[in-house]
């Protein structure tokens, strides 16, 4: 990489940002794990190599919310347990993801495959379902303790796992976990606390019991280090007059005032890295040449694009009709409380407010109203209410409303020349 | 086939062919009636053939060989290889006459003439290709003591090839993907000179340069795998052995290590025991049917009663028998069954009807000699299919007057005949039942110390602690294993600190179990973000306030804003609050509708609202 720089760096501005880029997203992905998870990723990683050198079999789940780093932990652990040469040269890898593994068949031909069984040529694996599964669970059979290579099993989403039908691939995965055949350990990586709850009972005997619960008790002072630590640029960076520039730049960024509120907004609403991220990629996104820093108003504008309610900003885009029905929709919740409404009641509602215009510049023909109305639905700002069936005329069909008055009331203000008389009506108590 | 037949007859019939070597000056010529080595997948060991026939097609471009195969001792199965009932010369071949491989071969995948010697009883060739006489040499000192006659081997040996390979079909679609080969080395080189001595005159020449073989080259097609074996690669560096005293008990802890005897199912396993042999001697059928909580050991008791008969029927003390297993999870269909069970009984390999046919017979029909059969059906209940004619014949095989079947069935509950099965399928399982009563303390306290077998690794009190604790939830000696395990890795981290006995102790015990009993939802709200510790503060207010367990989004909503003002925090928007809701709902602390109802979807609490207060309270 040093290389490249001195390549391109210095000649073009633009390919310092790149590598400026590229040296933190690098930084992200390595990131060491915190301080605090120590004992965790010891337990974990003891427990693997007691798989890779020992050949014990061992079961684990990691349980842990979104973005709390379960995934990066399992990595983490991956690559220090690789370093050793008794275990990389031992282990077998195999990574499922519930999410593409959707039953059992899928799976089996993904783990035959990823272990490069017989039954494999090239990237297609042969047979039916029952002999693919006959076929694993006897090559498992066969291999011994001292005598086969370990497998890692690493199930991503393993609470998708538990509604495949019989649960067929879970047990015999803990099965072989229990008993003497090859040495197996399965990982199980998911974000439901009650995933024990899923298993059927025999399954569950299988398991070992052993869970990892991966939960972040991360102060501010942390987040805010964290946030610092993430933006620096490291030792190894080519150009070390300009990381120290930048350097100097982000601290500078960490000490303001409303750079630490926007900050803390973040942090009380999740303590996700991956939001965090997302938050510090659009401030990223934001240096130019002629700017070759993180300024605190970026990051305020960062924060406001992240903050942004995604259905109000919907409504900036609809037309004038459009937004009256909307409006129309809302007074007829406050009368009715909730309840459904279909598209006859809101045209009425509509034509009351006309009612009270002298002027008739909204006056829309029936046919109109029932397009605009259609596009809402589309938009699903609306949707049709359960139990009203398909057979009724679209006129009659029950329909409920998608949006928060709150919602409404902020797309109103933002509105590019929005009339005032509507603006009014939307305000007033009672259509 | 038919077509390659054809423009054979158009071809132009050829009396000899030349090839040339890589690497030497002059072609090679081959005539009709030569062993050649033909190119294979082992590059150390060519097939070899006799040329029938040479000849090229109308376009004069491909030249083509009609021969006969032989096949090497190694191509022949072992299974067949009994059948010679000698032993065979490493370098012998034998005649091959089975129809599934082209006789036909490109005459560029042709390497090279070989020299064959008929001995006294088939046809062999020298391969290794050392000088000739001493080729010579080794081939009559092998055959020297060899009485059988020739007729005999070459019919045995056609019976071995036939139903064995299809190595000429996979040969085909190699040669076809060939590339020139590198120059031989020098042993080759004079090995061939040799031979060059041997061959027939040159009739007419028609030499084929290596390098336009490349034209030809086609993409292969993979082969299907129909002999796979089932195998895990073995490791290259061998296992660890355990180093120190925990890890020893951790070895020994570990529920898949086969314990030297079964403690607390001595009743059991001599009923079992009883209820087998008994069958087995009187040469007649029965079933029965084992009940049990999960890791009770009952699997782990039949096993132990199979090892002790088959070791009786080892020393003579019963009659032979038969033991298979198939186990209901093991499979992805019930009907599957039957093939396991026919694989097992035979190695035939059937589809589920055919199998079912073929056990049928099998079963109801007389035969001398017959063995008994004892046949274990784990997990029963996952064998039930609509019109229960899985469970129906498994049942009514043992009752046939020469089945000589027992079949023992173990499932899960106790009532299983009762609840699931139809009269005629319940009443064929007959009365032969067995329950396993879940594990006393005591009992797993047994298990565990006969499991240590005096490796000291467990304070007492530390053993009966765990013993009392499973006891009192599961009686689950797979779960007592577990926690004894977890305890003694606790302990090795432990150990660091001086006033450690290096023994597992109470502490330690405590940790394991409350690593595996506690539940993380009070952790997960202590550590849940501001925004989520106040959602769930919301939901408990709007379910205070409408008096009912359930609330939608936007009720709950307003209270989340109104808490916000209280606490002084900056209201946040109806997207980032449907962030927090499913942030809440993906680990489960909230149970929600699908996510596309937004606003509208019904929220629930899945901890009791007691936990929730009492785990924000707590900070």
């Amino acid at each position: 990489m040093q290389a490249v720089y001195l390549l391109l760096g210095k000649r073009n501005c633009f390919h310092k940002l790149t590598l400026i880029l590229i040296y933190i997203l690098q930084l992200w992905e390595h990131y060491g794990y915190c301080s605090q998870k120590q004992s965790l990723f010891r337990h974990l990683l003891e427990l693997l190599k007691r798989t890779a050198v020992h050949g014990e079999s061992n079961s684990v789940l990691i349980v842990g919310p979104r973005g709390a780093g379960k995934t990066m932990l399992l990595k983490c652990v991956l690559r220090d347990l690789l370093e050793e040469k008794e275990a990389q040269k031992n282990l077998l890898q195999v990574h499922l993801n519930g999410l593409l593994q959707t039953d059992d068949r899928i799976a089996l031909k993904e783990i035959t495959r990823q272990l490069h069984l017989e039954n494999v040529v090239g990237d297609k694996v042969f047979g039916s379902f029952a002999e693919n599964l006959a076929f694993l669970l006897e090559a498992l059979k066969k291999g011994d303790r001292s005598s086969s290579r370990p497998v890692l099993f690493v199930l991503d989403e393993f609470d998708l796992f538990a509604h495949h039908k019989n649960q067929t691939l879970l047990y015999n995965l803990f099965d072989v976990s229990q008993s003497a055949q090859a040495p197996i350990a399965v990982v199980g990586v998911t974000c439901r606390l009650d995933v024990l709850e899923l298993l059927e009972k025999r399954v569950k005997s299988r398991f070992s019991h052993r869970q990892i619960h991966l939960l972040s008790n991360l102060t501010f002072t942390e987040y805010l280090e964290r946030v610092q630590t993430q933006l620096c640029l490291p030792d190894d960076f080519p150009d070390s007059k300009f990381a120290q520039d930048w350097n100097d730049s982000i601290q500078t960024l960490c000490e303001d005032k409303s750079v630490e509120e926007v900050l803390q907004r973040h942090f009380n609403s999740s303590k996700d890295f991956r939001s965090m991220h997302m938050l510090l990629m659009l401030c990223l996104s934001r240096v130019s040449v002629a700017k070759p820093a993180i300024k605190p108003a970026d990051l305020l504008e960062a924060s406001r694009l992240c903050f942004a309610d995604a259905k109000a900003n919907m409504l900036h885009g609809l037309s004038i009709l459009e937004l009256c029905l909307i409006i129309a929709m809302k007074h007829l919740n406050d009368v009715y409380e909730g309840e459904p409404f279909n598209l006859q009641m809101v045209h009425n509602e509509f034509k009351k407010f006309l009612q009270r215009k002298s002027n008739s510049m909204y006056n829309f023909d029936q046919p109109v109203i029932m397009k605009a109305f259609e596009h809402l639905q589309q938009l699903e700002l609306i949707r049709p209410a359960d139990g009203s069936s398909a057979k009724t005329q679209r006129e009659y069909q029950l329909m409920r409303l998608m949006l928060d008055h709150s919602q409404i009331m902020e797309a109103l203000q933002k509105y590019p020349q929005c009339p005032t008389d509507i603006k009014q009506w939307a305000m007033s108590a009672f259509g | 086939m038919n077509q390659s037949g054809a423009e054979s007859f158009l071809g132009l019939c050829l009396s000899s062919l030349s090839i040339s070597v890589e690497g030497l000056p002059r072609t090679t010529v081959i005539s009709t009636g030569q062993h050649i080595l033909i190119e294979g997948e082992d590059e150390d060991n060519p097939y070899v053939a006799r040329v029938i026939r040479l000849f090229g097609d109308e376009s004069g471009k491909q030249k083509k060989a009609v021969v006969q195969w032989f096949v090497r001792v190694s191509e022949v199965p072992p299974s067949k290889l009994k059948l010679l009932g000698r032993e065979p010369h490493p370098q012998e071949i034998f005649y091959y006459q089975g129809r599934s491989c082209d006789d036909e071969v490109n005459a560029e995948s042709i390497l090279r003439p070989v020299q064959v010697i008929v001995g006294p009883l088939g046809v062999q060739t020298d391969l290794t290709a050392l000088c000739q006489t001493s080729t010579t040499h080794t081939v009559t000192s092998a055959e020297a003591g060899l009485d059988s006659d020739d007729e005999v081997v070459m019919k045995k040996s056609r019976h071995a090839a036939a139903g064995s390979r299809t190595p000429r079909s996979k040969q085909k679609s190699r040669s076809s993907t060939r590339t020139p080969r590198k120059t031989p080395n020098k042993k080759v080189k004079v090995q061939t000179d040799a031979f060059l001595r041997w061959s027939a005159p040159v009739v007419s020449e028609i030499s084929l340069p290596v390098s336009s073989l490349c034209e030809q080259v086609a993409p292969g097609t993979p082969r299907t795998p129909r002999h796979a074996t089932p195998s895990i690669p073995s490791r290259s560096l061998p296992a660890r052995q355990p180093a120190n005293v925990l890890e020893e008990a951790r070895t020994r802890l570990h529920v898949s290590s086969v314990p030297e005897s079964l403690p607390c199912r001595e009743q059991e396993f001599q009923d079992i025991y009883s209820f087998v042999e008994s069958k087995i001697i009187d040469g007649t059928g029965g079933c029965m049917y084992i009940s049990g909580v999960p890791g009770t050991g009952k699997t782990a008791t039949v096993h132990e009663v199979m090892r002790c008969l088959q070791h009786a029927a080892d020393v003579d003390e019963i009659p032979p028998f038969h033991f298979i297993e198939i186990n209901g999870m093991k499979m992805t269909d019930p009907h599957q069954a039957y093939v396991q069970i026919l694989q097992k009984l035979t190695g035939q390999k059937a589809t589920a009807d055919h199998a079912a046919a073929l056990l049928e017979k099998r079963f109801s029909n007389a035969a001398p000699r017959k063995e008994s059969t004892v046949l274990l059906v784990d997990e029963l209940d996952l064998l039930w299919t609509r019109k229960q004619n899985v469970m129906y014949n498994l049942f009514d095989w043992p009752t046939r007057r020469h089945a000589r079947l027992v079949v023992l069935t173990i499932a899960n509950t106790m009532d299983l005949p009762e609840r699931i099965m139809i009269n005629r399928v319940a009443s064929r399982l007959g009365l032969t039942r067995m329950s396993f009563q879940p594990y006393s303390f005591k009992q797993l306290q047994q298990i565990i110390t006969s499991r240590l077998n005096k490796v000291k690794a467990f304070e007492e009190d530390a053993l009966q602690l765990v013993s009392r604790k499973v006891a009192a939830l599961s009686g689950d000696a797979r779960r007592c294993l577990d926690i004894c395990r977890r305890a003694t890795e606790i302990c090795e981290h432990s150990s660091a600190d001086p006033s450690a006995t290096g023994l597992v102790g109470m502490s330690h015990v405590m940790e394991a179990l409350n690593e595996m009993f506690s539940s993380a939802y009070i952790t997960a709200i202590k550590c849940a973000s501001l925004q989520e510790q106040l959602f769930l503060r919301a939901v408990i207010a709007e379910f205070r306030r409408l008096g009912l367990e359930e609330a939608t989004f936007q009720q709950v909503f307003v209270q989340h804003q109104a808490l916000c003002r209280v606490e002084g925090l900056q209201p946040i928007s109806v997207s980032e609050g449907l962030a927090v809701c499913q942030r809440l709902g993906a680990c489960r602390l909230l149970l929600l509708e699908p996510s596309r109802l937004g606003v509208l979807q019904r929220i629930r609490l899945n901890v009791s609202q007691d936990d929730v207060l009492y785990a924000l309270k707590a900070d």
